[in-house]
């Protein structure tokens, strides 16, 4: 995994979504007991990435499973950037 | 004679909205289809997915004169229609008894983009900017306008306001609280609402289709105003009467922030309040202007709650006027409401637009036993109409229309009321910022079993009043259970409401771009969240209303709860008062010249009290701290009308007068005043002056802004908990709160001994 993508993302949650750092972890599920995000926190997730790594996470067709966790989120972002 | 005996009429409308100037106008394009949708011209949408709106072709000086904001411009527009309609002129006697009632959810938006382009740039912002952006103003100005000298009232239940607005008229008249509203909604269009539901994705990419495509909605604009009167006090002036306006209902989702119930609970639990409390059966509905809004969530759950609850009438009519209207929010409801009453009463209903060949296949497949008036009008005779609106929060709202009143049969006896629990959050002096601040932390909410990934959802506003809240409900030893979530209801008053997650959205928008706003931070910027959360922390499922009238919303909120409880819709409210302090409402009062040295010192808190009737007090076992032995707001339009800061000797001392009379008190007996004063010389020596008249120099007046500062809303409902604890504790057997709002508005509660 690419700490500095997951570092960028994790700080960019804690940030938009008002997530207490002590409390997630790359692993955390996002959207599950965890974390608890719902719908709309996926809008700004996807926004939030577009912002930060220029990727369109929504167009490129990140499912589910793709936003389950940073980690996840940050194998797509980094299977989708553009150098 | 039991008090919703009293029957209420519609005497007057005024409407403006993207289909027309005037209630004629707007109905006749209603009926034949007329779209007031085009593309956006108020700013630039090039950057969005959307380019549509639904906006209103008149200049604000066309609307009013010049010196308002959109919102109000709007609403002065609307209610100048209907004062006329009713035939009254404003400076007759008629006039001053009227109050105003409206609706709005976003505000003085219009004013907030403008104030906050300066202040980005670094210029210094325009204060007449500043005073119009808080939803405080607006009835207020409109009532000022027109000479009205009745009691006002903004309520801001985002998308449900404009309906709200004229449940409440009804409450009020029926409660003998006054004679005569104007009532309804006004909102504009503005940047701010557009980025908000843009950055959702709840627009739709080209007009909306609702109960049709509904792949979202197309923002409006307008205003919709009632004249909603006593049958006496109509019959009397010799009116016009369109038609009877027979009960309510307001409910609350307790379920999301933005989303409708899936299962339409909450909408089907409005309905069947409205049909209850207007003495009717589900089958004598006729017609339902429903929300409509075009957005799968709505649609999809408002179709579920429509043909389940009305599956044994074989004669219901639906349709949605926001296709042609567009989705106008606080005024929404209040615009439908005209449409309504206009369809009601010409026996010609608007359709729902926007349909091709092959949709209306797909429509007649999916309408079960509802006729969805698609494209063409409906002619049908009809007696009961109904109008509906679902907004953000989880607010629902309904009232009915009839031109028969003679079904009309409930009673509803006068309730003895209790404070029976206490919720205080107040702040303590901090030395950096100069202002009291209150302390909040997750360990704290943790204890009341609120999570974290619920609570990081809540701006500062809505902590204060969520935790308030909750420490009320424990005060009390009231436990919300499915037998009584929907029993227990919300009141909450707020002078500034959520201004800092509305600035600093603004703020974010003017900077990134109206493409780039929070989906997130959004759904915070309107007026009811805090008490949409407070609902969904809760699982508080009855009555959900917010005020935004002033420092004195406070004790409004009491009045209102107090209201909602003597109609039997519920037993239990939680009133509350609730401001924030952050460097944007520092920012703001600095700028208005109201804090610092030698003035006021801001505060912030959120003060919950439980009120209980009688029967469930008793059944509880429950504490009493007080009883409520009587409430009043009153206004006075004398002075200079253009100030909206004015004081009023006569009205503050009418307050007073009235509550003594309803408590049976007399002046002399009572022993301590809770006092508004906030260390601004004028206001406090204003105050001090108008209790000697009244009391003689004896008076015990308690303030408690000294030592918490200026919360506004807070501190009113502070005096008004203290009050209640002071008389528990033995200290004195009554006494009065009081406190003051804008346009010389007053609120008055006598407490007495339980």
């Amino acid at each position: 995994m690419n700490n500095e993508i997951a570092e960028k993302i994790k700080g960019m949650l804690v940030e938009r979504l008002r997530i207490p750092e002590d409390e997630l972890e790359y692993d955390s599920e996002l959207f599950g007991e965890d974390i608890g995000l719902d719908s709309i926190d996926s809008i700004e997730i996807i926004v939030g990435i577009e912002n930060l790594f220029g990727v369109d996470i929504s167009g490129a067709g990140a499912t589910r499973e793709d936003f389950r966790s940073i980690e996840t989120l940050t194998a797509f972002v980094e299977a989708h950037k553009e150098d | 004679m039991p008090m919703n005996e009293k029957r209420c009429v519609i005497t007057g409308l005024g409407l403006v909205c993207a289909i027309g100037n005037n209630t004629d106008e707007c109905f006749e394009s209603a009926l034949t289809g007329k779209s007031g949708i085009a593309d956006v011209k108020s700013f630039d949408t090039s950057a969005c997915y959307s380019h549509k709106g639904a906006e209103v072709d008149s200049t604000n000086e066309q609307l009013a004169n010049g010196k308002y904001d959109r919102t109000t411009a709007l609403g002065i527009k609307a209610a100048g229609e209907a004062l006329a309609d009713a035939g009254i002129d404003k400076d007759s006697e008629d006039a001053s008894d009227i109050g105003v009632i409206l609706g709005s959810c976003i505000a003085g938006a219009a004013c907030v983009e403008k104030y906050y382009n300066a202040k980005v740039k670094g210029e210094k912002g325009d204060i007449d900017d500043l005073k119009a952006m808080p939803a405080s103003a607006i009835a207020g100005n409109v009532a000022d306008y027109y000479n009205a000298g009745g009691i006002t009232a903004n309520i801001v239940n985002a998308c449900a306001a404009g309906t709200l607005s004229v449940a409440m008229a009804i409450d009020l008249i029926r409660g003998g609280k006054g004679e005569i509203f104007l009532a309804g909604g006004c909102d504009s269009f503005s940047s701010l609402a557009y980025a908000g539901f843009h950055a959702l994705r709840a627009l739709a990419p080209s007009d909306c289709s609702p109960f049709n495509h509904s792949d979202g909605i197309t923002l409006g604009e307008g205003a919709g105003v009632l004249v909603v009167e006593s049958y006496e006090h109509a019959v009397k002036r010799g009116a016009k009467i369109y038609c009877d306006v027979l009960g309510s209902g307001v409910s609350s989702d307790a379920y999301h922030i933005t989303a409708p119930r899936p299962d339409g609970e909450g909408q089907m639990s409005v309905i069947t309040r409205a049909v209850n409390n207007s003495g009717l059966k589900f089958t004598d509905i006729e017609y339902v202007n429903a929300h409509g809004t075009g957005t799968a969530k709505n649609d999809e759950s408002e179709f579920l709650s429509l043909n389940t609850v009305f599956a044994d009438n074989k004669d219901l009519s639906v349709s949605s006027t926001k296709s042609m209207t567009g989705h106008c929010l606080g005024a929404a409801g209040a615009i439908e409401a005209v449409l309504t009453v206009k369809a009601l009463t010409e026996g010609k209903l608007p359709p729902t637009t926007g349909y091709s060949e092959e949709d209306l296949k797909v429509l007649a497949e999916k309408s079960g036993n509802i006729n969805f008036i698609a494209n063409k009008p409906l002619e049908k005779d009809i007696k009961y109409a109904m109008s509906n609106s679902f907004a953000f929060g989880g607010n629902n709202a309904s009232i009915v229309f009839a031109k028969d009143p003679n079904l009309l049969n409930l009673t509803c006896p006068k309730q003895e009321l209790y404070v029976t629990g206490v919720g205080i959050v107040s702040g303590e002096f901090d030395e950096e910022s100069g202002s009291f601040v209150a302390k909040l932390d997750t360990d704290t909410f943790k204890s009341y079993g609120v999570k974290s990934a619920f609570l990081r959802k809540l701006d500062r506003l809505s902590q204060l009043q969520l935790l308030s809240g909750l420490k009320a409900l424990e005060d009390a030893g009231v436990t919300v259970t499915s037998e009584n979530e929907g029993i227990i209801g919300i009141c909450i008053g707020t002078n500034d409401g959520p201004m800092t997650e509305i600035a600093n959205f603004q703020k974010g928008i003017i900077k990134d771009g109206i493409d780039k706003g929070s989906a997130f931070a959004f759904p915070n910027t309107v007026y009811n969240a805090a008490g949409g959360y407070l609902s969904i922390a809760t699982g508080i499922k009855g009555y959900n209303v917010t005020i935004a009238n002033g420092f004195q919303s406070g004790l409004q909120s009491v009045c209102a709860a107090a209201g909602a409880i003597m109609f039997g819709y519920e037993s239990i409210m939680l009133a509350s008062g609730t401001d924030e302090c952050t460097d944007i409402d520092e920012e703001m009062y600095a700028d208005l010249g109201l804090a610092g040295e030698g003035k006021m010192t801001l505060g912030e808190g959120s003060v919950t009290c439980v009120i209980e009737k009688d029967s469930s007090a008793t059944e509880r076992g429950a504490k009493r701290y007080a009883k409520i032995a009587g409430f009043s707001s009153t206004r006075d339009t004398a002075g200079d009308r253009s100030d909206n800061t004015r004081l009023s000797e006569a009205a503050l001392t009418k307050a007073i007068e009235n509550v003594l009379e309803e408590g049976g008190v007399k002046a002399s007996d009572v022993k301590c005043i809770y006092g508004f004063g906030n260390g601004i010389p004028e206001i406090d020596s204003f105050e001090k002056e108008a209790y000697k008249k009244i009391f003689g120099d004896g008076i015990e007046v308690k303030l408690v802004k000294k030592d918490f500062g200026e919360a506004r809303a807070a501190s009113s409902s502070l005096q008004f908990a203290k009050l209640a604890q002071d008389i528990y504790e033995g200290k004195f057997e009554n006494g009065i709160a009081v406190s003051y709002g804008t346009s010389a508005l007053y609120s008055a509660v006598l407490l007495t001994k339980a």
